[in-house]
C-alpha cells in the first residue's frame, strides 16, 4: 500500500541517490572517446515506477535542480554551459518520471518484469531527447544568442545516437535489476545485505 | 630491471597511498555547495531572502542581452564577496576548471553565429569562416554571462546552509499552500535528500570495501566498457536496494511517530524579516533592474560606438 509518507520518503531518498551519483564520479560510466554515460536519471525512473508519476516529477525536479546548481557552482565540462539555463537542466527532467511510468503501466498488462526495462528505456530516451531538443530549440529560435551557442543538428543527432542509445540500455538494465529485486526482497529477508 | 619510478610518480593509486588515504575514501570530501562558516553580514540574512537573491541573479542574467548588463551584475556580485567574508580568489575558483571549455565555445561562437543583421561589420574573412562584430559580441556575452552566474551562485552557496535551503523553500511556498501547492511535503523531500547524501557516501564506501573483499577490482587500470560495467553493477544495484530499504525504515519510523503531514503544522523557529533583509533585496532588485534597463536601452550599442572612437 502506498501512503503519502511513503511517497515523500521515496522521493527524498531517490533524489539523494541522484544527487550522490552526480556529485561523485559514480554516476559517469566512461564510454568511448572520453564521453560518459550518465545514470543520474535512473533514480527518477525507479521512483516513478515504484511510486507513480508525481514522485517521478519531484525526483526529476531534484535531479534537474542539482545539475543546474552543479553547473552554476562547480562546472565540470562543456555541457555545463548549457545547464546554467534552468530551462535546459530542470524542465526536461520533470517529464522523465511520467514518461517512464506511462511506459511501465502500458506494458505491465502483457509482461511483468520486462516492463521495468521498457520503462528504463523510455525514461532514458525521454531524458536524451528532451534535453537535446531544448538545447536545439533555444539555439534555433533565438539566433541572436540567448544562453548558448548554436549546437548543430548533426552534433545533437550524433550525441543522441552514440550516447543516448547505450544510456537507454544501461538504464533498462539498472531499472530492471533494482525494481525486480526490490519487489521480491520486500517479502523475505535472506542473503547478505551488501 | 629497477623500480618503475616513472610509474610510481604518475600512478594515481600510488599518489593516493603516498597521501595516506585509502583508495576507498574517495567520497569523504564531497560537499554540496561551498558554505563557509563565518559570521558575516550576508550569512545572517533570512533564508528566504537568500533564495530570492539567487532567483533574481539568474533571472537578471538571463533576461539581459547586453554585455554591460552582465558586467553590472558581475560587479555587484564581486562587491558582495567582502560582505560575506569570502576571499575573491576562493569565490572565483569554481570557474578555473571550466575556463578552457568556455573559451572554446566562445571561439566557436565567433564563427557560428548566423549573420541576420546587415549592420554586422565583418572583421576578418577566410573562405567560409567569418568573424564579425556580432560574433565577437556574442562570444564575449557568453563568457561574461557564464562568469556572472557562476560567481553569483558561488557567493550564494557560501552564505546558504542546507537547512537554510529547505527552510527557505518551505516558507517561501507557504502562502501557496492555500492553492494546493504542497510546500511542506516538498520541503520535507528536500530535507530528506540533503540528509541522505552523507549516508549514501558512507554506504557506497562500505559497499566498495565489501565487494573488494570478495574479489572485485576497483583499481585504476584502464578498463574497457564491459569490465567497468562488471565492477560498477555490483556496486550500483546494492546501493539502490539499500537506499530503498532505508526509505522503508524511515517510513515506518515516521508513521510510528504519528507523522500526519503538513496540516496544522507549526514551527519552532519562524523566520522574521529584518530591515537588513529588505535592504539586501532592494539592492539586488536595483542591480537587476539596472541590468535590464541597460539591455533594453541598448547601452551596448553606445559602448561599442564609444570604444570604436577610442580605439
Amino acid at each position: 500500500m502506498t501512503t503519502r509518507t511513503r511517497k515523500i520518503v521515496i522521493a527524498g531518498v531517490m533524489g539523494a541517490v541522484s544527487v550522490f551519483l552526480g556529485a561523485t564520479h559514480l554516476g559517469f560510466i566512461p564510454w568511448i572517446a572520453g564521453a560518459a554515460l550518465t545514470i543520474m536519471h535512473v533514480p527518477v525512473i525507479i521512483g516513478a515506477v515504484l511510486e507513480g508519476p508525481l514522485v517521478g516529477v519531484v525526483i526529476g525536479l531534484i535531479f534537474g535542480g542539482f545539475s543546474f546548481i552543479q553547473a552554476a557552482i562547480a562546472p565540470t565540462g562543456p555541457a555545463d554551459v548549457w545547464f546554467t539555463n534552468p530551462l535546459v537542466s530542470i524542465a526536461p527532467r520533470l517529464l522523465i518520471g511520467p514518461v517512464a511510468w506511462l511506459a511501465y503501466r502500458a506494458f505491465r498488462r502483457w509482461f511483468d518484469a520486462p516492463s521495468f526495462a521498457i520503462a528504463g528505456v523510455a525514461g532514458s530516451l525521454a531524458n536524451t531527447a528532451l534535453v537535446l531538443g531544448v538545447i536545439e530549440f533555444f539555439t534555433y529560435v533565438k539566433p541572436d544568442n540567448r544562453f548558448t551557442i548554436k549546437l548543430p543538428w548533426q552534433a545533437a543527432g550524433t550525441i543522441a545516437v552514440t550516447n543516448g542509445l547505450p544510456e537507454a540500455v544501461l538504464a533498462a538494465l539498472l531499472t530492471f535489476a533494482v525494481v525486480a529485486s526490490y519487489k521480491r526482497v520486500k517479502t523475505r529477508r535472506t542473503g547478505s545485505s551488501i | 630491471m629497477g623500480k618503475d619510478t616513472m610509474g610510481e610518480r604518475t600512478d594515481p593509486a600510488a599518489k593516493t597511498r603516498r597521501e595516506g588515504r585509502l583508495e576507498f575514501d574517495l567520497f569523504d570530501g564531497i560537499r554540496i555547495g561551498r558554505y563557509s562558516e563565518v559570521h558575516a553580514p550576508l550569512h545572517a540574512l533570512d533564508a528566504r531572502v537568500k533564495l530570492l537573491l539567487g532567483v533574481l541573479l539568474i533571472a537578471g542574467a538571463a533576461a539581459s542581452q547586453g554585455i554591460s548588463s552582465q558586467l553590472l551584475i558581475l560587479c555587484a556580485v564581486t562587491a558582495g564577496f567582502p560582505a560575506a567574508r569570502v576571499r575573491l580568489s576562493e569565490g572565483f575558483r569554481p570557474l578555473i576548471p571550466v575556463l578552457p571549455f568556455v573559451f572554446a565555445l566562445a571561439l566557436l561562437q565567433l564563427f557560428a553565429v548566423p549573420q541576420f543583421r546587415a549592420d554586422a561589420r565583418v572583421l576578418w574573412e577566410w573562405g567560409l569562416l567569418k568573424i564579425s562584430t556580432r560574433g565577437l559580441a556574442a562570444g564575449v556575452l557568453l563568457v561574461t554571462r557564464f562568469t556572472a552566474i557562476v560567481a553569483g551562485m558561488s557567493l550564494l552557496s557560501a552564505i546558504t546552509t542546507a537547512s537554510d535551503l529547505a527552510s527557505g523553500i518551505e516558507h517561501l511556498l507557504r502562502p501557496l499552500q492555500k492553492m494546493g501547492v504542497p510546500a511542506h511535503e516538498f520541503s520535507l523531500v528536500l530535507g530528506i535528500s540533503i540528509r541522505f547524501v552523507p549516508v549514501l557516501t558512507e554506504e557506497a564506501s562500505r559497499l566498495m570495501k565489501a565487494q573488494a573483499s570478495r574479489g572485485a577490482d576497483f583499481g585504476y587500470h584502464k578498463t574497457n566498457f564491459v569490465k567497468k560495467m562488471r565492477t560498477m553493477l555490483p556496486l550500483l544495484v546494492p546501493l539502490f536496494l539499500t537506499s530503498l530499504r532505508r526509505a522503508q525504515n524511515l517510513v515506518e519510523a515516521m508513521e510510528s511517530r504519528c507523522y500526519t503531514g503538513g496540516k496544522g503544522r507549526t514551527y519552532m523557529r519562524r523566520p522574521k524579516a529584518h530591515p537588513a533583509d529588505l535592504f539586501a533585496l532592494a539592492c539586488a532588485a536595483c542591480v537587476v533592474g539596472g541590468a535590464v534597463v541597460l539591455s533594453v536601452f541598448g547601452a551596448d550599442a553606445r559602448m561599442w560606438r564609444w570604444l570604436g572612437k577610442v580605439l
